[in-house]
């Protein structure tokens, strides 16, 4: 009768512990930390490079060791307010610095539509949060005119190739409704591509996967054009990103990551439910397809290029 | 002779072993509490059954709008309270018991595959929460058992026992023993809460209330839009586009519900604070005093 009862208590013991590794699976849980570049090596881990046709009559360089460390927070009240007069942003969006010369340009890539009021915020914010970084950047957003479902992928690409044709060397590919909190948050590249929103509010400040490289990224244009840009065919908001890391990975390009408490952004909108519904789309992702698909492949309709005094604005029909 | 003993002893000895492998295999029935071979000739509960069926429904339906869940929510809390407030009667009926089961299994298996898959729990978070609920079940588990013990030859007797209450003791209808005035029935456990299980009974409702609160924390500021309160607590902030989706809004309702069992959960053992510990604690307080006059 011991043995018995012995056998049931094992029995029972055994049935815990295996819900209990199924349940505490790392697929099942998000990370609260992950491998980061120190701030102390953030600096060597830069790509400096400015755009090509840029020059500035500054003596000095720029110093971005206090924009590091810097750790201020801003404030989201921000997209509510109106740029400080005497911004000295150039029709287009664009601004460098005038006290110092910048040390790296990147263009910031916004694939967008129908969201006017969103935009706006966005922008307000972005200039203000941009400016603080002493850095040489233009803001490039490309709207999608047609009544097709949202692609945001084929977007980014269209942005990406007018940002090298303008010389940028460093893209950075942004969501809408994405904002960084953090001034120490550099907009500039690092060697490897970077997932810079990886601590998002709305994402209780985790991250969702390993891999997941969506939101706000960071890629030098090289590599973008190495890796053949994104995917073109990806109608519909899902897994466009996923399909980026695949690329990156068969290209050996590894992601890095700022740490967490650099990494935070706010979110503003009602797209959160994408995560678990993109993991179930891998299969899509074939090598073949890389090379046939991608900046190579991109065809489209420019229905107008407009500089505002804010931003690039680029139309398409896809 | 002596061979003949000797094969006898083998004799034993195998039939033992026989007789032992027998009561050590497992079989489908004895795994199960409920076994086939005792249903077959007792039907199963009405009344255990349908708190599995009425709470999913009441669940879904709340997930149709703010006004409807605020209304279920109401109603579920009247019930309980009508419930809580109606005089004790021989009332034996499992379907407390079941609703209390239900509600923990439904709330754990939403939490679980509901909240876990949009991926913003963390590893830890999601050990800590599983940790605690262990702890919950292990103390409402033992308090049942200690009930179930005391009820079979335990210290409190039955009814044949002695007809003449002292005055700090009554006799539960239910149990069929005598209770001491400080424990009583419950009805949402099945059973009583005596002097034996009354510790674990507390240490339950302590974790019971943990787990209810990290629990519904976790779902809320995974469902909604959070806000750093300090350090690394998150509180939810904005929660008007939860029922946009159905397994959003189910999530959230469910969390409403722990929230509600939460309140509950406080107020038992509020009560147990107010009323039984400084009644208790007195003599206790008054060794102490002496033994700093002396």
């Amino acid at each position: 009768m011991r043995h018995y009862v012995f056998k049931k208590k094992v029995l029972y013991c055994g049935i815990f512990v295996i819900t209990l590794i199924i349940l505490l699976h790392p697929d099942r849980n998000a990370r609260g930390t992950y491998e980061f570049i120190a701030k102390k090596n953030i600096l060597n881990n830069l790509l400096q490079e400015t755009a090509l046709n840029f020059s500035s009559t500054a003596i000095s360089d720029c110093d971005y060791y206090k924009v590091i460390y810097d750790d201020t927070t801003l404030p989201i009240s921000i997209i509510e307010e109106d740029l400080v007069e005497g911004h000295r942003i150039k029709e287009g969006g664009e601004y460098a610095p005038f006290d110092c010369r910048p040390k790296f340009s990147t263009a910031i890539v916004v694939p967008y539509r129908e969201k006017a009021e969103q935009l706006r915020g966005f922008l307000v914010y972005m200039h203000m949060f941009l400016r603080r970084q002493h850095i040489h950047y233009r803001i490039y957003v490309v709207e999608q005119v047609d009544s097709r479902p949202f692609n945001r992928a084929k977007l980014m690409n269209i942005g990406a190739v007018a940002a090298m044709q303008a010389g940028y060397p460093c893209l950075v590919l942004h969501d809408v409704d994405l904002l960084p909190l953090k001034p120490a948050n550099l907009y500039a590249c690092t060697k490897l591509p970077r997932h810079m929103s990886s601590s998002i509010n709305k994402f209780r400040f985790v991250l969702p996967y390993l891999n997941l490289f969506g939101g706000a990224i960071s890629i030098a244009s090289k590599q973008f054009k190495e890796v053949n840009g994104m995917s073109n065919v990806y109608f519909g908001w899902k897994g466009e990103d996923d399909d980026l890391y695949s690329r990156l990975e068969t290209h050996n390009l590894k992601l890095t990551r700022f740490e967490p408490a650099t990494s935070r952004y706010y979110m503003s909108s009602h797209q959160k439910q994408e995560i678990e519904k993109k993991r179930n789309n891998l299969f899509y992702h074939t090598k073949e397809s890389m090379v046939t698909d991608g900046l190579n492949s991109l065809k489209y309709i420019e229905v107008a290029t407009v500089l505002h005094p804010l931003f690039t604005h680029i139309m398409v029909d896809l | 002779m002596v061979i003949k003993k000797s094969q006898r002893d083998f004799d034993k000895i195998g039939r033992q072993s026989t007789l032992e492998m027998v009561n050590t295999t497992l079989t489908i029935q004895d795994i199960l509490p409920y076994g086939s071979t005792k249903s077959n000739h007792k039907k199963v509960d009405m009344d255990a059954v349908l708190p599995f069926i009425i709470l999913p429904l009441l669940l879904v339906l709340s997930t149709t709008s703010k006004l409807v869940t605020i209304i279920v929510m109401i109603f579920i809390g009247m019930g309980a309270l009508y419930v809580q407030s109606r005089p004790r009667q021989k009332n034996r009926s499992p379907f407390f018991y079941s609703w209390t089961l239900s509600s923990g299994i439904y709330m754990f298996l939403i939490f679980e595959l509901g909240i876990l898959r949009l991926l913003e729990i963390t590893q830890l978070e999601n050990f800590v929460f599983l940790l605690l609920l262990t702890s919950t079940c292990y103390f409402f588990y033992k308090m049942k058992a200690v009930a179930d013990f005391e009820l079979a030859t335990g210290t409190s007797k039955g009814k044949e026992y002695s007809p003449v209450l002292t005055s700090d003791s009554y006799y539960c209808q239910i149990c069929q023993i005598e209770v001491n005035e400080r424990f009583f029935h419950s009805i949402w456990w099945d059973c009583c809460v005596l002097r034996p299980n009354y510790i674990y009974f507390v240490a339950g409702q302590v974790f019971a209330f943990a787990t209810l609160l990290y629990g519904t924390n976790l779902g809320l500021t995974t469902v909604c839009q959070p806000f750093i309160l300090y350090g690394t607590i998150l509180m939810p902030e904005d929660c008007n586009d939860v029922y946009y989706e159905f397994d959003l809004a189910l999530c959230f309702v469910s969390c409403i519900y722990g929230l509600g069992y939460l309140l509950i959960t406080a107020l038992v053992l509020l009560r147990q604070v107010l009323i039984y510990i400084p009644k208790y604690s007195e003599p206790q307080w008054r060794k102490i005093i002496n033994v700093l006059t002396v």
